[in-house]
């Protein structure tokens, strides 16, 4: 692979997908502008404030810091990944039950850490919790009702893939 | 943006031999969580990106006989997760549960940390204490640089273009009593060190100190250690005061090598201050 573009190949939400894009395309360009999965969010494109969580070989990683090149021939999930049709998912009726969303733009990402903390550990503390979503920025909701919505996911322990 | 292309060599050899040709136009990939964001503002414009992050020559921590070996491609998620770093570099082990986010945690490398030269890079202190040298190779062979050598200053790397940090050689805390990594940050979480340090000691069971290594990070232009305050404490059994007065000597050696600038007036509290906390503990009561 040596050229201006890159071609690249990936499962996507468990389809294997592939797609050709400028070198420089970001993991989160690639999934939102060229693959038109709008779920997954821009907010400071810097790492900061984890809008942007996909798992990547069942990691939670952000993806405005990598390259759609770094995707090519490994296992990626976003956010429209996680309900089966209008089906919710465990995590997010867990979310909804206690309201763990506001304005939701932080939504997404913060689902997608939580999916990636239980698929490792489907009984966190809070401390754990807590730990592996201190990459989330969430500006309305102060916290808690998204800590209670990820204690009550734990605990429901129903989750599916 | 000018013509870029993406290089993932299947071999170590092929991305020597990249390097070889192409180093001075190239920037290597290790994680890709500094350099993303560097291509995005601009503030690098290679021809060449050189994507390491599959070469198994660079992944593995383990204990060999020329001592700790840490792959430069390890990531933090993995020195967080590893028990022989547990055991053998604490420090190494403890700066990696505050470094940046788990989501940064499970892609960012030790080798982009250090090759990054960030002055407040966490992994850089740890490092020092344990004496630690990078192990370096290009298509002539290999070669062992202190990792104290590896900044030239903030943001600039020392390193030849062709060459690329194949692991770290750390000196294994054998005999050690004490050790420990502490930064100064403005929240808990994902927080850029303002002041990180780490300190590595063996204490006898009267007390003194038969073994001391200091690293102070985030303030000089380039890691590096201060032996006149490792001194100042050697084969003494350690009182408040005696620590309270090194760390004013480690202040002071600090702003003799940055000058003093309008952040001083904190900063030289703030070390003198962290340094205490640090070593507090070898005050026997």
């Amino acid at each position: 692979m040596d050229s201006s573009a890159v071609r690249i190949q990936f499962t996507l939400n468990g389809e294997p997908r592939s797609a050709e894009c400028p070198v420089e395309t970001t993991a989160l360009k690639l999934i939102r502008d060229f693959l038109k999965l709008r779920g997954t969010k821009e907010g400071c494109g810097i790492g900061e404030c984890g809008a942007c969580t996909i798992i990547l070989d069942g990691k939670a990683v952000n993806s405005c810091l990598m390259l759609a090149a770094q995707l090519d021939g490994r296992n990626v999930q976003t956010i429209e990944g996680l309900s089966t049709g209008e089906a919710l998912h465990p995590i997010q009726k867990a979310f909804v039950r206690n309201h763990g969303v506001q304005c939701g733009f932080c939504t997404p990402g913060l689902l997608m850490s939580t999916k990636a903390l239980l698929d490792e550990n489907p009984a966190p503390t809070r401390q754990e919790i807590s730990e592996a979503i201190a990459g989330n920025l969430c500006r309305c909701t102060g916290y808690r009702q998204i800590l209670a919505s990820i204690e009550d996911a734990a605990g429901r322990g129903s989750r599916k893939d | 943006m000018g013509h870029l292309s993406y290089v993932r060599p299947q071999t170590l050899e092929a991305a020597l031999d990249h390097l070889d040709r192409h180093g001075g136009a190239t920037k290597i990939l290790a994680g890709g969580t500094d350099l993303v964001v560097d291509l995005r503002n601009g503030g690098v414009r290679p021809a060449f990106i050189l994507d390491v992050s599959r070469l198994t020559e660079l992944k593995g921590i383990s204990l060999t006989e020329e001592g700790l070996s840490v792959g430069a491609g390890v990531t933090l998620a993995e020195i967080q997760a590893s028990k022989v770093l547990q055991q053998h570099a604490p420090a190494l082990w403890k700066c990696a549960f505050t470094f940046a986010s788990r989501q940064i945690r499970n892609v960012a490398t030790i080798g982009g940390n250090v090759a990054h030269c960030s002055p407040c890079g966490d992994t850089v202190p740890p490092l020092v204490i344990h004496e630690a040298r990078a192990v370096l190779a290009d298509r002539k062979g290999m070669r062992h640089v202190p990792v104290e050598q590896i900044a030239s200053g903030p943001y600039a790397c020392s390193l030849p273009s062709g060459e690329i940090i194949l692991r770290f050689i750390l000196r294994p805390a054998n005999g050690i009593t004490f050790c420990d990594f502490q930064k100064i940050v403005r929240r808990k979480e994902l927080a850029t060190a303002r002041i990180n340090a780490a300190a590595m000691a063996r204490q006898e069971p009267d007390g003194r100190i038969s073994f001391l290594r200091f690293s102070l990070g985030s303030c000089t232009p380039t890691p590096r250690r201060m032996p006149e305050v490792e001194d100042r404490l050697m084969g003494r059994a350690p009182t408040l005061k005696m620590i309270w007065e090194a760390g004013r000597l480690l202040a002071e050696r600090t702003i003799a090598v940055t000058g003093r600038r309008p952040s001083t007036v904190y900063k030289e509290s703030a070390i003198q201050g962290l340094f205490f906390r640090i070593l507090y503990p070898l005050v026997r009561s």
